[in-house]
């Protein structure tokens, strides 16, 4: 009788431990499936009958209404979010190395200068990057807010030191034995480097890069003081259309940001498994 | 292996320092310059605006509207997170890579598409309240916009993925077997929770708080559209400050109080996790 209750008790202590966890999980992932939801609305009388969940209908009818300065917005998130994973893993694979493999003094300086970008609330970038520019538009007559080159300088600085954190983590469980093992079999140096090395680290380049990517392309805080009327990343674009003209398009575009989102993430997973992206360091979203 | 590994760290330190230096010293230096509206300012150096920060119960309570909000937030992701990265941490099958999936797809979201979920689940005749009115918890439809619980559960939406994943971390570090020798010897599951798991992982849960405290308070977006202009939260603050009053310097003392802030509570998270490394106690 005793062993009965013991096993009912345990039964009973999971299912509520599963239903608590359920909740967190229905907390975090709901926003999202509603979002998905709501796009295959049909087209209504009202625009607020368009907004039901669950939908009532099966249409892609809002799709094929997404603003055009929506799809341009897109475009150029895509473009910067690129442009922002390549710089940072160009000036993030060499930074790591080099605070890795050598031995310069000041290396914990140096490291603190690669991860300040992390440490400094993005709003804060944001607002100091704007008189960056605004100071160095009043020295030299070029202002670089509301321009590509702004946008990317921005996205940038807050996108590398993800590179720079994975690579670390990376390079630090890396066996140099190896390297050497090469070179003692004759392989030069940099034959060695890109033979042994390169192809061990890749996974954290991978995971950077891909952190990098989400980085740019979900921020809000730095892009909304560098962008520019009719110049304008997409999660800016519809941060104020939200004040503005909240319309079922905007549930359609979202949608298509979703499937992007997961289909890069599940490409990264597939190349490097996500228990590698993990181990190379948390995402840490923006925001 | 005689490679001169130095160089490769010479144009990223430029670059870095560049922008890091520069774009710090422009704006902090902008904030010492008188306000004078409309974006003109003074050419004195002045300590005006922190005098009118520090003095201003307007500027005041919206320091501590931004903490309340950050605590509770950091506090409840704490709450929520906690069960949930000790189940994937504990799980044996394949599900808990599944489980883990979940938690980073919703960190890859940007936090914008998260809020448009939010305003159709929290609408008046939305899945939410109909349910609620309907089994009668509310007497009328619960909004979370333009209040700070509505701040909260945003902010909640963006640190909740960031916590679960550093407490999986951290509870990875405790070995299961001093979980089933305390049951061996007789303590109930509140025991062991109660005796081993909270004990041991607290000094990363302290650390995990601080984080997560601190991405709260320098949460812009989520605050900014669940606040819905009724609910300042510092990061709000300066983006209203200089976009919609013009006024440059002053949103650029607002915002090096908050940097100032959030790097005092950033040095004393990184020391304790520095202590805890030396412990072994954590792997972050």
């Amino acid at each position: 009788m005793k062993f009965v209750t013991y096993r009912l008790q345990k039964a009973i202590g999971r299912f509520f431990f599963g239903l608590y966890c359920s909740i967190s999980y229905i907390f975090l992932l709901s926003p999202m499936v509603v979002v998905i939801g709501t796009s295959l609305n049909g087209p209504t009388e009202n625009v607020e009958a368009s907004f039901t969940f669950p939908p009532d209908s099966f249409s892609l009818y809002w799709y094929t209404q997404i603003p055009e300065g929506q799809i341009d917005a897109l475009l150029l998130s895509f473009v910067l979010a690129t442009v922002a994973s390549l710089c940072g893993c160009l000036l993030g694979v060499p930074a790591a190395l080099g605070l890795v493999r050598s031995n310069v003094p000041g290396k914990a300086l140096i490291s603190a200068i690669f991860r300040a970008p992390l440490q400094i609330p993005a709003i804060v970038t944001g607002i100091a990057f704007l008189q960056l520019f605004y100071w160095i538009g009043d020295l030299t007559g070029f202002y670089w807010q509301g321009s590509i080159i702004g946008l990317a300088l921005g996205h940038i600085f807050i996108a590398t030191p993800y590179v720079v954190g994975t690579v670390t983590a990376i390079l630090q469980r890396f066996d140099t034995r190896l390297e050497e093992a090469a070179v003692i079999h004759g392989a030069s140096p940099r034959r060695a480097f890109f033979r042994v090395t390169l192809p061990v680290i890749m996974p954290g380049v991978y995971a950077g890069a891909l952190y990098a990517f989400m980085v740019s392309f979900s921020d809000v805080p730095v892009a909304i003081f560098l962008s520019s009327p009719g110049f304008v990343t997409y999660p800016v674009e519809i941060f104020f259309a939200l004040e503005n003209d909240f319309e079922p398009s905007l549930m359609a575009s979202a949608t298509l940001v979703i499937i992007i989102c997961l289909l890069l993430l599940l490409l990264v997973q597939k190349v490097i498994g996500l228990d590698a992206l993990l181990k190379v360091g948390g995402s840490r979203g923006v925001g | 292996m005689w490679v001169r590994w130095w160089i490769l760290l010479i144009p990223p330190l430029i670059v870095g320092f560049t922008l890091v230096a520069a774009s710090q010293f422009v704006f902090l230096r902008a904030s010492f310059f008188e306000d004078l509206g409309l974006g003109r300012v003074g050419d004195e150096l002045v300590i005006e605006n922190y005098v009118q920060f520090l003095t201003d119960g307007f500027y005041l309570k919206i320091l501590w509207v931004t903490v309340k909000t950050s605590a509770l937030a950091a506090l409840s992701t704490l709450i929520l997170g906690f069960p949930v990265a000790y189940l994937i941490a504990r799980m044996r099958s394949s599900w808990s890579m599944i489980l883990l999936a979940g938690i980073v797809v919703s960190t890859f979201i940007t936090i914008v598409i998260k809020v448009y979920g939010l305003i159709v689940i929290f609408s008046a005749n939305g899945l939410f309240n109909q349910t609620m009115l309907a089994i009668g918890l509310f007497d009328k439809p619960f909004s979370v916009f333009g209040n700070e619980t509505g701040v909260v559960i945003g902010l909640m939406h963006f640190t909740l993925g960031f916590g679960v994943l550093l407490l999986y971390s951290i509870i990875q570090t405790i070995p299961k077997s001093l979980e089933s020798a305390a049951q061996i010897h007789g303590a109930n599951r509140w025991r062991v929770y109660y005796r081993i798991i909270f004990p041991l992982s607290l000094p990363g849960v302290t650390a995990m708080l601080l984080m997560v405290f601190n991405m709260c308070m320098g949460a812009f977006t989520s605050a900014a559209l669940l606040g819905g202009g009724l609910v300042f939260t510092l990061p709000v603050m300066i983006q209203r400050i200089v976009m919609m009053d013009i006024k440059y310097s002053m949103g650029a003392t607002i915002a090096a109080v908050l940097l100032v802030s959030v790097i005092i509570i950033n040095l004393l998270s990184i020391y304790l996790l520095r202590r805890l490394r030396a412990a072994h106690l954590v792997v972050v």
